[in-house]
């Protein structure tokens, strides 16, 4: 990471001073500001995606949108919410012609594989789990993936999702439900 | 299940679902760098970018002009046929076809009642989708145009319900419509900025929603 993106992260530098170099067409500082948040929207990406490929894709139109449409960014969130709001935008349009083409194409089980680490949790039962993350319905999932597995908090998502705050802690709660009664059958592995 | 296990489980997951691999972030930033600022790469993003813009342009133009075609012609052939008599509305079917034709005939059947409907939900969703650039750019995307999209959202989703759905092309439309009109939908929690509504043109555009809805409501018409 560069200095300049180091002191964008700790607030050395400001958004509106960085914003204003990127639209005097300065690339250094463009990519500052995409060193500063390329992370995070990769990360978000990915989560939502579960494939690399796309993740970078859609990282990469985020980036493109965000940088031809800055002018319009006004400051009333934070730049990092309104990258995010177009992450999410942006895979959510894309992802149905995917998973349209996927379904013809290929197994959607064989797309993300879990990863094995050595944490004490069943396989099995995280398999399970993950399999009914991707069950959710689109907006349970990204709730659910926003705020359990990105801690995002329910301010950040409202802003990203453009919902009210009680919606989204709403949403995180039915999301809950549906997975607990997706594994309801496993109970008494999980008592245990 | 008890609550400390089920969070146990999502911590997990936060470590194991999906878990981010790293990615060349360099290469992704000179994908980026050739688009935005105009770099030279042959066959990439870029040229894509430029043809689809001329493309999209001609065809939202196309679109406007047939959906308008099409309404028309929904509204003239439903207005006809409440004026026929029962026996003049029904189809001749020759010998050779009428076996197939009666197969397909209950299934025809259970869509029917839903063919007015839907006729007039494209209908009322091509009107609010071509005007929705117009609205949002005169500040008119108020609440009483948000509230016509929710109401279409609601009818789009009981559609998807109901035999009307049963052809895949209509699904895929109606599926791709509830997106695009969930988008319209928080654009009055977003105050309508041309962001959003861009990305919303972006998705019709990517979508060929607006040519699919022209075809469709020409299929109803025609059948």
């Amino acid at each position: 990471m560069t200095r300049l993106a180091i002191a964008l992260k700790t607030n050395q530098v400001s958004e509106p001073e960085i914003i204003s170099r990127v639209l005097a067409g300065d690339r250094i500082a463009a990519r500052e500001l995409y060193d500063a948040h390329s992370s995070r929207v990769y990360r978000l990406a990915f989560r939502l995606t579960g494939d690399a490929d796309l993740a970078r894709e859609f990282t990469q139109d985020t980036f493109v949108r965000a940088f031809s449409q800055l002018a319009r960014f006004r400051g009333d969130s934070a730049l990092s919410t309104w990258l995010h709001r177009i992450t999410v935008t942006v895979v959510a349009n894309a992802m149905r012609k995917v998973k349209r083409f996927r379904e013809r194409e290929t197994d959607l089980e064989d797309v993300h594989p879990i990863s094995s680490d050595n944490t004490g949790v069943d396989p099995v039962l995280r398999e399970r789990l993950a399999r009914a993350i991707d069950g959710l319905s689109e907006i349970y999932r990204t709730t659910i993936i926003m705020h359990d597995i990105e801690g995002y908090t329910h301010t950040e998502i409202a802003e990203v999702l453009g919902v009210a705050e009680g919606t989204c802690k709403s949403r995180l709660s039915q999301a809950r439900a549906q997975l607990r009664a997706t594994l309801a059958d496993l109970a008494p592995e999980l008592e245990s | 299940m008890k609550e400390d296990r089920f969070d146990e489980l999502m911590r997990d997951a936060a470590e194991t679902y999906r878990k981010p691999v790293a990615p060349d972030f360099d290469a992704m930033w000179k994908g980026i760098e050739a688009e935005h600022f105009g770099g030279r790469v042959t066959g990439g993003r870029e040229e894509r970018g430029v043809v689809r813009w001329a493309t999209n342009r001609w065809v939202g133009i196309a679109a406007t002009l047939l959906i308008g075609i099409g309404v028309g012609r929904v509204s003239t052939s439903l207005e006809k046929s409440a004026k026929l008599p029962v026996a003049a509305a029904v189809p001749e079917i020759s010998t050779a076809s009428a076996n197939t034709a009666a197969v397909t005939h209950d299934e025809s059947l259970a869509a029917q009642p839903y063919d007015r409907e839907t006729s007039k939900y494209l209908g009322q969703t091509a009107a609010l989708l071509v005007s929705l650039p117009n609205e949002v750019k005169a500040g008119r995307a108020d609440a009483q145009f948000v509230s016509r999209a929710v109401d279409l959202l609601t009818t789009t989703r009981l559609l998807l319900d109901s035999p009307a759905a049963k052809d895949p092309a209509m699904r895929n439309l109606f599926e791709d419509l509830e997106l695009v009109l969930a988008q319209v939908v928080r654009l009055q929690n977003n105050r309508g900025t041309r962001t959003e509504l861009d990305l919303i043109t972006e998705a019709l555009q990517q979508r060929d929603v607006l040519p699919r809805l022209r075809t469709a409501v020409a299929d109803i018409s025609a059948n």
